[in-house]
């Protein structure tokens, strides 16, 4: 048990330290893009038709804080993010970042697992039984579905439905909301409204997240299947599903819980493409706003902070669930 | 698409109608004999009923109580008569009397991005441009009046204008806009130009409630055209503002606390967002969570609509039940009920949208390359995409004060700037990147074009003539020295001319294609897209060969606002060419370039432009000479002027063909979106 305390120690300060890096490392390249923040938002002003003089931008980077090094504005902005809990104010849309993304990031996180979810409760069964079952036109067609899922980009698939769906139902099937619970506090009604625009992004976003995982389950489970303890426990008399269950299924799990982390970081980054062509209204779009239009350090470094934090607690969980469920695992953490 | 908005108020204008017999209903489509008063398609109350002959009575939208009841902190509403001005203005609609209703579906990028087409829909100021985009007429002010050499402009305000909120809207409110908001560093810290004639501030009078004196330190006849394009709004509601304000309420800041900010300049802030830009964030999208104890939402407004919702993804806005405009029957106007703004930040989804129906108007952002999707589909859609002039067009201009004294002087010589201006194929540019929409022509600044500008100078050196072009650089020496084919500069050194350009300034297309001209006469030439702030950043440092943004203002701009002739010829985010003059005149001499006597005169004449009556022959003059000293001088090559989209579905009736897809002119105020209607299209 004590070394299961100090595993769990050793985890929290990784973590920690994880965090502080990406944000230095989110702030720093973006400092090292032409123009700040303060540029961006009165490039904005002027396609409006203000007329802006150097002078003008100079006034917003002070009223901004850029002026100061952006050592400092790190440090004081990390400081505030750990003791505080507070990610500052959003410098080109002038609102304070918790609020702003209080309920964006978990419709973002939400949508990323359920995806997930998905791709699993299909890739597990289907891998598993694929790999044990030699039909050839069963495993062609998966091959075709899944070949079409890691090679179709999803920003072009999610085009795809939407010119679809605009010839044929004359709905552009955009946006997060319909407009009557844009603005509409949370309600039973609007959780149905949500989900009815949400399965398109969680549909794109799942396909080829389970044709990733597809693959794996399958590849895993081929591996093992044809290992001798496979053969001598048929020798012993178990066969059919007992035998798939006990031995390869649960060896080619490890490697699948073990990747959750990797596979939320990957349908997370694919999240913005799709967010930003069907005009949703959370996070990732946010974070490509904040990062290719406006230079917004304390934006993009809040979501991407917010994503290592769930990242890293996922990784952490899954740890603690190999664990328990392997026991080579389970003997090298928790000792005896 | 808000047809299901359309129900009642439609029964009730049927009978509204037939109560207001005694006055004609005349449209601009069909005026029924009656003669136009001082300006086009609008009277004052008085004339209107002196020209036909009758007594004018008034009717409002039948929802304007339930609209009211969507404004924070409006009271219940008062009758109609209480609600107009005394003196109303008579606005007539284009075709025909509108019906109430609806909600008018529009787009921008994002909360202050892509938003001035909708702010224009609703946008007042104290005057504004006839669609003729020459003839200024009364709006917010009813009259105006210049002493006689232009230092003293007094404006007369309507009778009984009320702001949204239902407080008296007075001369005290331009007053306070003037002294107390903009010239108040605790709220503005450096005033913008606009506010100042020749860098210096002028004085506001207000003698009575319905009379405001602007009195200039200098001459400056174009600011009565700066209120009728400007953004701003020169007037703001004191009575509600200065409750925050401590020069007003010494208990501001003890209001303010109580409302949970820190003083009273903070609630001014929130409110105001501390600029004259009316779209900066409310309260409601910046802090949520106080926006239901304030107050109000927004600081009331005289716009016909006020803005009742906003997140990070749209607007709400309704009509503004105090609105100082009536149609021709008598109706306030605005006939619309509703303005949903959606913030959409990917063109492509935008078109879709557009192509759908989903909206009812946009040109902003609406750009030629997506015509031909927007024009195929407008039967099936329903809507209209016409295609109007745009005002700036894409010119190159060639780094005069390059740090490469070499590249300086080929740069500098007059000839090498016509050889390269004849290289171009404006013909081919204008099929190729255009689809032979456009219309060749050489940079004169001014665009549209004016009256006094002899057409000539469209026209110079803006033939194609490879062989011209060959020539001249002959003459000034740029010859293939070393046989690669190439011509080098006069010292032997290569020529490579390093064209980098950001799309929002420059299409590709274009950019490629003069490339390839110039090459053609031997110039080499590569291209390279950069983004805007790259591109930006290079101009600034004063690193780049070729300067290349969209270009030119039209004149009612020009008469406030000189840059156009003054190095480096434009601000921080367009095209600037001739830095080190510009750093020259800035430093009286000390520092930079000495610029050619031609660009001390152009100084000089624009200066005396803008303080001379525009129209009058001498300001002709002035101009005449303004245009020949800039494309003479050929600092700056003109393309192809380009038009661009302008969208909206048949259901929004009185919409006229604009004159230009412009911002310039502020978009769609010209053409008085407060008379459009959404007809119900079935």
């Amino acid at each position: 048990m004590l070394r299961f305390i100090q595993f769990v120690c050793t985890r929290a300060a990784m973590a920690v330290v994880t965090l502080l890096l990406v944000s230095f490392i989110v702030f720093t390249l973006m400092e090292l893009v032409p123009a700040n923040c303060a540029e961006r938002y009165l490039a904005f002003k002027n396609t409006q038709g203000e007329q802006i003089s150097i002078e003008n931008i100079r006034a917003e980077e002070q009223r901004l804080g850029l002026d100061k090094p952006y050592i400092q504005r790190w440090a004081s902005w990390v400081g505030n993010v750990f003791f505080r809990g507070d990610f500052g104010d959003s410098c080109i849309l002038r609102v304070n970042i918790n609020q702003l993304l209080g309920e964006k990031i978990w419709i973002s996180l939400g949508i990323c697992f359920v995806a997930l979810l998905v791709a699993y409760l299909i890739a597990l069964p289907v891998g598993i039984i694929s790999a044990t079952v030699s039909s050839p036109s069963l495993n062609n067609g998966l091959r075709l579905v899944s070949y079409l899922g890691l090679a179709l980009p999803n920003f072009l698939l999610a085009l795809m439905i939407m010119l679809f769906s605009t010839m044929v139902f004359g709905d552009t099937l955009t946006g997060m909301f319909s407009k009557e619970f844009r603005d509409a506090p949370w309600s039973w009604e609007r959780v149905l409204d949500f989900l009815s625009h949400a399965w398109l992004p969680i549909f794109i976003l799942g396909w080829s997240a389970t044709a990733f995982a597809l693959q794996t389950v399958r590849a895993l489970m081929s591996d093992e299947y044809g290992k001798l303890y496979v053969t001598a426990a048929r020798a012993r008399g178990v066969h059919g599903r007992a035998l798939l269950w006990r031995y390869p299924a649960r060896h080619a799990l490890g490697p699948i819980i073990n990747s959750l982390g990797f596979d939320l970081n990957r349908v997370f980054n694919e999240l913005p493409i799709v967010a930003v062509i069907l005009t949703l209204s959370e996070a990732g779009a946010l974070l490509l706003e904040g990062l290719a239009r406006s230079n917004d350090q304390q934006l993009a470094g809040a979501i991407i902070f917010m994503l290592t934090a769930s990242i890293v607690s996922l990784n952490f969980l899954t740890d603690v669930l190999l664990s328990i469920i392997d026991p080579r695992v389970r003997k090298s953490v928790m000792g005896g | 698409m808000g047809k299901s908005f359309l129900f009642a108020g439609v029964a009730l204008c049927a009978f509204v109608g037939s109560a207001l017999a005694d006055c004609p209903k005349i449209t601009v489509a069909d005026m029924k004999g009656v003669k136009a008063g001082a300006f086009p398609q609008q009277y004052e109350l008085a004339e209107f009923e002196g020209a036909a002959g009758c007594k004018l009575s008034f009717a409002g939208n039948p929802k304007a109580d339930e609209l009211n009841g969507k404004i924070q902190g409006n009271g219940a509403l008062p009758p109609l008569a209480e609600r107009l001005p005394e003196e109303p203005l008579v606005v007539v609609p284009y075709s025909e009397i509108g019906k109430y209703g609806g909600v008018l579906d529009g787009l921008s990028n994002a909360p202050e991005a892509g938003t001035s087409d909708l702010l224009s829909v609703r946008h007042v100021s104290l005057v504004r441009y006839s669609d003729d985009l020459a003839t200024i007429v009364p709006n917010v002010a009813k009259s105006w009046e210049w002493n006689a050499d232009f230092t003293k402009l007094t404006l007369k305000l309507r009778k009984g204008h009320k702001w949204s909120d239902g407080a008296p809207f007075t001369s005290e409110d331009v007053k306070f806009w003037y002294d107390d908001m903009v010239f108040d560093e605790n709220i503005i810290k450096k005033p913008k130009d606009y506010v100042l004639v020749g860098g210096k501030r002028m004085t506001v009078e207000a003698p009575d409630a319905q009379t405001v004196v602007f009195n200039l330190p200098a001459p400056k006849p174009g600011l009565l055209a700066h209120f009728a394009t400007h953004y701003s709004q020169p007037f703001m509601p004191k009575h509600f503002l200065g409750q925050f304000h401590p020069k007003y309420n010494p208990d501001a800041d003890k209001k303010a606390k109580e409302l949970g900010y820190e003083n009273g300049y903070a609630v001014i802030s929130a409110y105001y967002g501390n600029s004259d830009w009316t779209d900066t964030p409310t309260i409601m999208l910046s802090d949520p969570a106080k926006a239901p104890k304030m107050p109000k939402g927004v600081y009331p407004t005289l716009e016909s609509h006020i803005v009742v919702a906003e997140t990070t993804e749209g607007r709400h806005l309704v009509a503004n039940p105090y609105f100082h405009m009536v149609d021709t029957a008598g109706n306030q106007l605005p006939y619309i009920n509703e303005i949903d703004e959606v913030h959409i930040n990917e063109n492509e989804v935008r078109i879709l949208k557009a192509v759908n129906g989903e909206i009812d108007y946009k040109s902003q952002s609406m750009q030629l390359p997506s015509a031909p999707i927007l024009l195929e589909n407008q039967e099936k859609g329903g809507y209209t995409v016409d295609l109007k002039p745009t005002i700036a067009m894409p010119t190159f201009a060639f780094n005069v004060t390059s740090p490469d004294e070499e590249k300086r002087k080929v740069f500098g010589d007059l000839k090498f700037r016509q050889a390269m201006s004849v290289a171009m194929n404006r013909d081919e540019i204008n099929e190729v990147a255009f689809f032979g929409l456009g219309k060749p022509k050489q940079y004169v600044a001014f665009s549209p074009t004016p009256k006094f500008v002899d057409p000539k100078w469209e026209s110079h050196y803006a033939q194609y003539d490879p062989d011209l072009a060959k020539k001249l650089l002959d003459e000034v020496g740029v010859v293939d020295k070393d046989g690669d084919g190439a011509r080098d500069l006069p010292n032997g050194a290569p020529l490579v001319l390093n064209l980098q350009f950001a799309t929002q300034g420059m299409p590709g297309q274009v950019a490629e294609l003069v490339a390839q001209h110039w090459t053609n006469v031997g110039i080499k030439s590569t291209v390279k897209e950069v983004t805007p702030d790259e591109y930006r950043s290079a101009q600034s440092s004063n690193q780049l060969d070729v300067i290349m943004w969209q270009k030119g203002q039209p004149l009612a701009i020009v008469l406030g606002n000189s840059e156009l002739f003054q190095p480096p010829f434009e601000n921080y985010f367009g095209g600037r060419a001739g830095m080190l003059w510009a750093e020259y005149v800035d430093s009286k001499g000390t520092k930079g370039v000495k610029p050619p006597a031609y660009v001390d005169e152009m100084l000089a004449d624009i200066d005396a432009f803008q303080s001379t009556l525009v129209g009058s022959p001498e300001s002709d003059k002035i101009g005449q000479r303004l245009v020949k000293n800039m494309t003479e001088n050929l600092l700056f090559l003109g393309t192809v002027q380009a038009p661009n989209p302008i969208y909206h579905r048949n259901a929004v009736k009185n919409f006229p063909e604009f004159k230009t897809w412009s911002y310039e002119y502020y978009r769609t105020y010209p053409y008085r979106p407060q008379q459009w209607f959404l007809a119900d299209e079935g």
